[in-house]
């Protein structure tokens, strides 16, 4: 009774991502048998804590049923401020706050202007991504900064390890734990969910959901910054496209977990980056250009979504019909 | 006799468990103005958007002129011959009538290009307008233009192209002036003596004896009568009752222990919001519940929604359990006690994608979490399996997502919803929309029972719905309060004072 009520929910959709995961590791692994080497695992784990950071603050930007396509522009400019604070010598930490809060602030803005003053989020970002963009040419007009880098201690974020396991992947591990506990077990995360699926019936529930797409846009933002972060970390220096490679992945990741996992969640998200890092990662060692592997694993997204999605298999199953060779349903004659 | 220009046989539509129409016969003759009377969900709306092709029917047979059509999409229905003129109609505001007219129909002149021939298409308005002498500028953007004149426009638009026999216009005179209905009327009656039958869906009862031949009633998914304005006129019958109809007394609880009204709970006085409602002045005590019978425009829903916190209001004093309250949001108003049951509840009441476990605890996400951070889910669940137990929600699954339940469970749900928020005041509005029968009986308990400890407030513009759960009623019309006769409470003077907005005595 209960294996058959497990096998029967959420359980084969575990084992169908565990299993697509160990298809993608085997194929990989035939492909060029170094995939499953420590140092390319490593790799992954790295990448995976860069991409999951700026996935997972998409994902609260998606569970309130809007888009952020501000996170390039604002890598790039929390990106450029943290290596400027690096290179003026406040130390790690103060620039690490610094880029958090240019982040917070620039969420704020997109999160008012959207959730308050009901602004179309797909434009409004991008218009606030652009201006992110411009502003990173700031402090170098566009040339790397590496000053201090090697002895303000950013790389240890990068090569630090703890139980044989990088230190930004325990970073991700706990973070995505924390978000966990908060979407789905608190107040806040029942009322981030109910925000997006009905806004006016949350409303009349009494949650000011205007807030919560504003706080969604700030950690989203927040997020993103991490995600820059661990990426100045891992190259050793700033440059103003270190987040240009953010904004594919961390979508891809959220909608391929959703429809892997029947809706979007902390967890979902978890599986879809892991299993797009997973790709990403292969084609890099097999030497497929980026352009090339960006395209491949975006065709991969629309396919899994198109999979899962219902409207998309009820269209599918009407096809035949459609094109004549089925029957359609046909109108009962009268008695 | 040659065949009616419509006939429908048998028709049967579901949706889910609901029934919206079952067996109906109906047929309407060439060159007649035929009204479709109903309460709401009675199946007016499914029945005519079957006859436009915008739903499927499930069984029955469809004849027009004698042949038997089956539409699939809008377009099978206007090539039949039928048009239909939405209730608000779709208009490209920034284009002139005359391009509204012919919107997506304009290409006459061949070539790659296909220039609009504007040569062609002042001829063919001429041609048009010859047909139908409607005293227009059709060259006025329609922004400009009048409620009437937009209709007009709309119907002019559904005569255009093809060779329409039958017009279907829902609820066409639901916003205007009785100055622009005198016109609109002029123009159907210009259409029938072209040949043209008028299919015509209104809440008015008046207006049906001014501009119909015949009428069909629609209640509970059924053609209840049919008949001719002038047959209905010798009978005297009384459409209220036609539409009604008397076996709805039987939904309606007993009220065998006389209401023991408690400690007041809501107390209004000169509460006002310009353009919804005026110097409402009223009391709802815990132990009865409070009826308010409006119709739509009578500014009874909005009053609900501005106790709710929901909309602003301009002037006036709410009290609730003695202490002065002005909700700036419906947060407020729950947090003070107040829980409304909207009228449209699948906009305002249901997360629809979600199960009754995500939407019950969400009125009171304080609750669910004890009054701390985190969630008590097994506490929510118990909660949630007890309330929806209570409220005999069908099936009883809390798993389950909310758009797959009945209208009159996912009521149920909005209810239990209420309930889990611990509120001293309930406003419903509108409670049994799109509700079948059965539910409604057991919601009119819930209600009555809920009334024995809290108050309660039951808004709706079906006045027998009002006198059947209320203990004591009043009626909004144009946004003033009319108290019905002082000598009790009547059903008769509840629908005059909201349809009138008299009152037989001060």
């Amino acid at each position: 009774m209960i294996f058959a009520r497990m096998l029967s929910g959420g359980m084969v959709r575990v084992v169908a991502l565990l299993a697509l995961i160990a298809g993608v590791a085997i194929a990989f692994t035939l492909a060029e048998p170094r995939y499953l080497s420590p140092a390319n695992l490593s790799g992954i784990a790295r990448h995976m804590a860069a991409n999951g950071m700026a996935a997972l603050g998409v994902t609260f930007v998606v569970i309130v049923r809007k888009f952020d396509l501000s996170i390039t522009g604002v890598a790039s400019f929390a990106g450029m401020t943290m290596g400027a604070a690096i290179a003026a010598g406040l130390g790690l930490w103060l620039a690490i706050i610094i880029g958090l809060a240019c982040g917070a602030l620039i969420g704020a803005v997109s999160g008012l202007a959207v959730g308050r003053f009901n602004m179309p989020d797909i434009i409004t970002t991008i218009a606030v991504g652009s201006v992110c963009s411009g502003l990173a040419f700031l402090y170098t007009g566009g040339r790397s900064i590496f000053q201090n880098f090697f002895t303000s201690g950013i790389i240890d974020l990068n090569d630090a390890r703890l139980l044989g396991l990088n230190l930004s992947l325990w970073l991700l591990v706990g973070i995505y734990g924390l978000a966990w506990f908060v979407m789905h077990h608190t107040r806040t995360g029942r009322a981030f969910y109910a925000s997006g699926e009905n806004p006016t019936a949350a409303w009349y529930s009494g949650i000011p959901v205007r807030r919560f797409v504003l706080l969604a846009y700030v950690l989203c933002a927040i997020c993103t910054v991490l995600a820059v972060l661990l990426i100045l970390a891992e190259s050793g220096n700033a440059e103003t496209n270190k987040g240009a490679r953010l904004l594919m992945p961390a979508y891809a990741g959220v909608f391929l977990g959703a429809a892997l996992m029947a809706g979007t969640s902390v967890l979902a998200t978890f599986a879809g980056i892991l299993l797009i890092t997973m790709l990403l990662d292969g084609f890099s060692l097999l030497g497929v250009p980026y352009y090339y592997s960006d395209g491949v694993v975006s065709l991969i997204l629309l396919l899994g979504v198109l999979a899962f999605s219902d409207r998309a298999r009820a269209w599918l199953s009407r096809l035949p019909a459609l094109i004549g060779l089925r029957p359609g349903k046909m109108d009962r004659p009268a008695r | 006799m040659p065949a009616p220009i419509l006939e429908a046989s048998n028709i049967c539509k579901r949706y889910g468990p609901v029934i919206a129409l079952q067996e109906v016969d109906f047929r309407v003759e060439r060159g007649e103005i035929h009204a479709l009377l109903g309460i709401n969900g009675a199946g007016k709306s499914t029945f005519i958007k079957i006859l436009s092709g915008l739903i499927q029917k499930d069984c029955g047979v469809l004849r027009i002129d004698g042949h038997r059509v089956d539409f699939r999409a809008p377009i099978d229905a206007i090539a039949a011959g039928i048009a239909t003129v939405q209730q608000h109609p779709e208009l490209a505001p920034d284009m002139s009538g005359l391009d509204n007219i012919f919107l997506g129909r304009e290409h006459r002149a061949r070539g790659l290009l296909r220039w609009i021939d504007r040569a062609a298409l002042a001829e063919r308005a001429a041609r048009l307008m010859a047909r139908f002498a409607v005293a227009l500028d059709l060259d006025q953007r329609v922004a400009r233009m009048s409620a009437v004149e937009r209709e007009v426009v709309a119907i002019l638009q559904a005569l255009a192209g093809e060779d329409i026999k039958i017009l279907i216009l829902d609820e066409p005179t639901s916003t205007l002036t009785d100055v622009e209905r005198a016109d609109l009327f002029k123009l159907m009656r210009q259409l029938r003596r072209q040949g043209i039958s008028i299919i015509y869906i209104t809440h008015q009862l008046e207006e049906v004896f001014e501009i119909a031949d015949s009428f069909s009633v629609f209640r509970n998914g059924a053609l209840a009568a049919r008949m001719s304005a002038t047959e209905a006129r010798e009978r005297r019958l009384s459409l209220a009752t036609l539409v009604l109809g008397e076996a709805i007394g039987g939904v309606f609880p007993d009220r065998a222990t006389p209401p023991a009204p408690g400690e007041t709970v809501l107390s209004l006085r000169g509460f006002t919001r310009p353009g919804a409602f005026e110097a409402v002045t009223l009391k709802a005590r815990r132990g009865e519940v409070l009826g308010i019978f409006g119709l739509v425009g009578s500014g009874a829903e909005e009053l609900a929604k501005a106790i709710f916190g929901a909309v602003p209001v301009a002037d006036g004093e709410l009290r609730l359990n003695g202490e002065r309250l002005c909700p700036k949001n419906p947060g407020q108003a729950l947090q003070a006690g107040i829980f409304l049951v909207p009228g449209d509840r699948r906009q305002e009441g249901l997360a629809l994608d979600r199960s009754p476990l995500f939407n019950v605890p969400l009125a009171n996400l304080k609750r669910a979490s004890a009054g701390r951070w985190a969630l008590r889910h097994r506490r929510i669940a118990a909660d949630a399996g007890e309330l929806t137990a209570g409220v005999d929600l069908y099936p009883p699954a809390l798993d389950l997502a909310a758009r797959n339940f009945s209208g009159g469970n996912q009521q149920k749900i909005v209810l239990a919803k209420g309930l889990y928020s611990k509120a001293d005041l309930y406003i419903f509005v509108e409670p049994t929309v799109g509700v079948d029968i059965g539910a409604r009986a057991r919601i009119y308990a819930l209600i009555r029972e809920l009334g024995a400890r809290a108050a309660v407030i039951v808004v709706s513009s079906d006045c027998d719905e009002v006198h059947g759960v209320a203990d004591r009623a009043l009626a909004m019309h144009k946004g003033r309060q009319v108290t019905p006769g002082a000598d009790g409470f009547s059903r008769d003077a509840l629908l005059l004072a909201g349809l009138t907005g008299g009152a037989d005595s001060p």
